[in-house]
């Protein structure tokens, strides 16, 4: 489009059904918009984002050699890209199209209030055609895309994506800090409503991570730094000191010795015992050890907050294998990746905060996770359930769910729905008395929420064996000090009367939340967060795998509470959608960044540090400092725009003539603009 | 003239005390005084008024009665100490709400200019049993120093009363779940504070209960009285006298209604207390109480 073209503007006014329509007047705003300056076309339909309403842009261009198009109709986030390929296809430059959101912003908010929305819809008309009256052409920018990715995590839902994008031939890095991947599904018995053995299930996917071509394990790693954007992340690891080599890196650094094989002769030696986390702390491992017997990696770790440096375990271990190094130091190791897919997973809240049911203060109150190992053929007790206070078996065990979830009372409760623990709690139920005969459960519950496919058929199931279900939350848990039974006080709602029930034992199903450094991974990789912490994204419907930040991908509960369907599910959406940027080998990029108008640019250097994404630098040219811009790096936020005190750095799309003109639209009702 | 005490309270009795337990106050004036602190009468003063009672039937009654209350102390220029949880409850947490809702506050104002008062937020108000947990005013320690009767060989139970702890969103005494501060109290004075079950189960008599329905109520103190029989106390200590006169009357009750016999002995910790400091129990009036606390005595004197 030539320079110095006269604007022709076509304004395009949608019904959205009644959505619009049943609050303003379309016909009263189209006909003003006819009045405003260079609008040499307005028009009306029902719906604008189907496929006539778009044809009326296409065709308008032709016929009245239109160069600017507005469309007032819904918000840009969901039908600017629509109306932007419509206006491409009338032969314009798709950055030639603005949008007036005059649903969201107008009527949805003023809908009773006809004469009040119709004026503002002139308004925002108005404003419109002031900006479109001044686009220009603009042409994206491509970059490439590294043929590599990077998960963050490797529970279920991070070991699942990876798998995908491997699969796809892409070469992926496995991100763990824990010394084995598997994650919290490693940790849990059996899985509902099938009762698949988890670790069964889970076993071969973790052999299938760990021998992949494609995947390159990272465990006891952690993400220190990262920079770049979409295609071209480099990231920064930090391999923690392990205080033992595998074979392979052995022979890499040219260390004389076979490696660890995982043989456990340095556990048996070592004098240091600690709680295993792996077990919720209530089963002991020595200062080098496993999680558990099916490890992947098989390679024992020393914990070098425990070690005492004695050596026994080195001098076991023989110069044959010579697998371990006491003074082994942390590593760092630069990747480049295309895309990123985070599943950092979730964490128990605090439930001992809750101070009314007794968690830590009574022994045999004890949350899901203690349970799923307690009753773990692998756990600590050799899968006998027992009470904590005195290893008797329970006759009368007490579920309660929503322990925090659900709960608007402030501190350490949750308002969200934490979504598996009716369901594991369900499958307890079942597991108490499949265990132990005559073991009655009651579960405590103010809904049941078993929506998954076969979940309702496996409440059943759990009703006919007997388990007692009492409607109503648990205001306290009281134990008796002398026997350490713990009574439940609760009112049943069904019955609309106080009940106390002693149990032997009572079982939290603690609400969820945030691993404790999801914070910090958010904020390295620049992610956004939603009200409770959990990672937020893209759009909760259509888009829920990514973020507000290209080449960054959610799996599993990070992003929310899910079970373990449901984290697969979104782990092969995470990858599939992660997939496409590296396939293509290249990304578009928005043309809305910065630039500097060199004859203006002092070279003063004050934008730099101003820039969050750090994409300006200054360099040398024809003898003088001027500032530059790193187009791939920059998201056009507009700070240095806004900062420059010489008005050198122009944001494209987003020009200070355009911004004025909207601002004079609306403060001079469109008369500032017609000079 | 040289202070002869360090700290000095306006005292509010309530109604309980002086009319059924004169031991309760005749303590709490004696055995504050070993310890520094000095309670003055609060001349004038009217019925809290009881919480259940007034709060349940008309709330500005309520208001406009332990605002009273509170001005009475304002013109002292003394902080509040009282010795129920009942008083506690009303006075304690009228004085909170006034200072922190203004609108109540002009509210209750209009009312109390009718007879030439007003409400002006000056004072506070404390339990003299948080007083003597309060390091700042005498603490565990002094506390322990007053004794000369140490309460050594006895097994004492702790009833902390459902109003001096909750809500625990407006109360300042950290865990309200679990609170272990009165067993610290208990052993500074030599005994052996027991734990039992349902500890923190009301009385059975707060909240109107004891008056609307004698026998729940007393199911319910029984339940305690098993629980604390169970766990083995010699003695029962509180810090409200209608705490006190559900666990001490309502034993006799229980036994008329129910047929079960426990004859533990309630005593109010001041009464504890000025047992510890070697009052004797003529002076403390114990020979009113209606469970006989001769077995507990035995063990001490």
């Amino acid at each position: 489009m030539a320079e110095n073209q006269k604007p022709r503007i076509g304004v395009f006014l949608c019904h959205c059904g009644t959505n619009i329509a049943g609050s303003l007047s379309i016909d009263d705003v189209m006909e003003y918009a006819k009045s405003l300056p260079d609008v040499v076309v307005a028009d009306q339909y029902q719906y604008m984002c189907s496929t006539p309403g778009q044809n009326k842009i296409i065709d308008a261009i032709k016929e009245h050699d239109l160069n600017g198009i507005v469309v007032a109709a819904c918000s840009p986030r969901l039908h600017e890209p629509t109306f932007r390929t419509a206006t491409a296809e009338g032969g314009l430059n798709k950055f030639r199209f603005e949008m007036a959101n005059i649903r969201d912003q107008n009527s949805w908010v003023h809908m009773h209030d006809w004469e009040g929305s119709t004026e503002k819809a002139k308004d925002q008309v108005r404003i419109a055609v002031a900006k479109a009256r001044l686009l220009e052409d603009l042409q994206p920018k491509s970059v490439p895309v590294e043929h590599a990715a990077l998960v963050v995590g490797a529970g279920v839902g991070g070991m699942q994506a990876a798998l995908d994008l491997a699969n796809a031939g892409i070469k992926t890095y496995l991100v763990e800090k824990d010394p084995t991947i598997g994650g919290r599904m490693s940790q849990l018995d059996k899985t509902f409503p099938t009762l698949d053995c988890s670790q069964c299930i889970l076993t071969p996917k973790m052999v299938d991570a760990g021998r992949h071509p494609n995947i390159i394990l990272k465990t006891y790693t952690e993400v220190e730094n990262v920079e770049g954007y979409i295609g071209n992340f480099e990231i920064t690891l930090r391999k923690k000191a392990r205080g033992t080599y595998d074979g392979a890196e052995m022979k890499a650094a040219g260390i004389e010795g076979s490696g660890c094989n995982g043989c456990g002769d340095c556990a048996e030696v070592c004098p240091v015992i600690k709680p295993n986390p792996f077990e919720m702390g209530m089963a002991p491992r020595k200062a080098i050890y496993i999680y558990h017997p099916q490890v992947m990696p098989l390679q024992y770790t020393i914990d070098f907050e425990s070690c005492v440096k004695c050596g026994l375990c080195k001098e076991i271990c023989g110069p044959e294998k010579n697998a371990i190094n006491l003074d082994m130091a942390d590593e760092l190791e630069k990747v480049k990746v295309g895309c990123v897919i985070l599943a950092t997973g979730y964490d128990l809240i605090p439930i001992e905060d809750k101070t009314e049911w007794g968690y830590k203060r009574y022994e045999n109150v004890i949350t899901g996770l203690e349970f799923e190992r307690l009753i773990c053929a692998s756990g600590p007790t050799g899968g006998h359930l027992i009470r904590p206070s005195d290893g008797v078996t329970p006759m009368k065990v007490g579920f309660v769910l929503c322990a925090g979830s659900r709960d608007n009372t402030g501190g350490v409760a949750k308002p969200y729905c934490s979504r598996f623990c009716c369901m594991y709690s369900l499958k307890h139920a079942h597991q108490v008395m499949e265990k132990i005969p005559g073991c009655q459960p009651y579960i405590f519950y103010m809904d049941i929420r078993s929506f998954g496919k076969m979940y309702e058929e496996f409440y059943y199931r759990i009703q006919n064996e007997g388990c007692k279900f009492i409607r109503g939350r648990v205001s306290s848990i009281r134990e008796d000090p002398v026997t350490k039974n713990v009574s439940v006080l609760t009112e049943d709602t069904l019955l609309g009367r106080p009940v106390t029930v002693e149990c032997d034992m009572v079982v939290l199903a603690a609400a969820i939340q945030p691993k404790p450094d999801a914070e910090r991974i958010r904020q390295m990789f620049g992610i956004s967060k939603s009200q409770d912490g959990w990672y937020l994204e893209a759009h909760p419907k259509l888009n829920p795998c990514g973020t507000t930040t290209a080449g960054i991908f959610l799996a599993g509960v990070c992003q929310g509470p899910k079970d373990i369907p449901d984290t697969v599910a979104q782990a092969e959406g995470a990858a599939s959608a992660a997939s496409i940027p590296i396939h293509q080998g290249e990304v578009q990029l928005e043309p809305y960044f910065a630039q500097c108008v060199e004859e203006l640019c002092a070279g003063c250097g004050m934008c730099v540090p101003q820039c969050p994404y750090s994409a300006l630098s200054l360099i040398e040219k024809d003898g003088r400092q001027v500032m530059t811009v790193t187009e791939a790096k920059c998201k056009g936020c507009g700070t240095c725009g806004g900062f420059c005190p010489g008005g050198a750095i122009r944001m494209q799309h987003f020009t200070s003539p355009q911004i004025v003109a909207q601002i004079d639209a609306f403060l001079l009702g469109g008369r500032g603009g017609e000079q | 003239m040289a202070k002869k005490f360090e700290h000095s309270y306006a005292f509010f009795l309530g109604c309980i005390a002086p009319n059924r337990y004169p031991g309760c106050e005749a303590s709490a004036i004696r055995t504050s005084e070993k310890v520094g602190i000095e309670l003055l009468p609060l001349k004038g003063a009217s019925c809290c008024p009881a919480p259940g009672a007034f709060g349940s039937i008309d709330l500005n009654v309520w208001y406009a009665m332990a605002a009273r209350n509170l001005c009475l102390a304002e013109e002292m220029n003394k902080d509040i100490a009282l010795i129920c949880n009942g008083c506690y409850k009303s006075i304690w947490e009228v004085n909170h709400k006034l200072k922190h809702n203004d609108e109540l506050r002009d509210g209750v104002n209009e009312v109390l200019s009718e007879i030439d008062m007003e409400f002006k937020g000056s004072v506070d108000v404390w339990h003299l049993a948080e007083l003597y947990y309060d390091e700042k005013i005498c603490g565990v320690k002094k506390l322990a120093d007053s004794v000369i009767r140490p309460l050594t060989g006895t097994k004492v139970a702790v009833h902390y009363g459902c109003h001096l702890m909750k809500p625990g969103k407006e109360r300042h005494f950290g865990d309200t779940e679990n609170p272990m501060w009165m067993e610290e109290l208990v052993g500074a004075l030599g005994a052996e504070p027991v734990q039992y079950r349902n500890k923190m189960q009301c009385c059975g008599a707060g909240g109107g209960v004891r008056g609307y329905d004698i026998l729940h109520s007393l199911d319910i103190t029984n339940e305690k009285m098993i629980n604390l029989r169970e766990a083995g106390a010699d003695a029962l200590t509180e810090v409200c006298p209608f705490c006190q006169l559900q666990f001490d009357r309502g034993q006799i009750e229980i036994q008329q209604n129910f047929g079960q016999v426990y004859n533990l002995p309630v005593l109010h910790f001041n009464e504890l207390l000025g047992l510890a400091q070697g009052m004797t129990p003529q002076e403390l009036a114990l020979d009113l109480h209606a469970i006989d606390c001769k077995p507990f005595l035995e063990k001490i004197i």
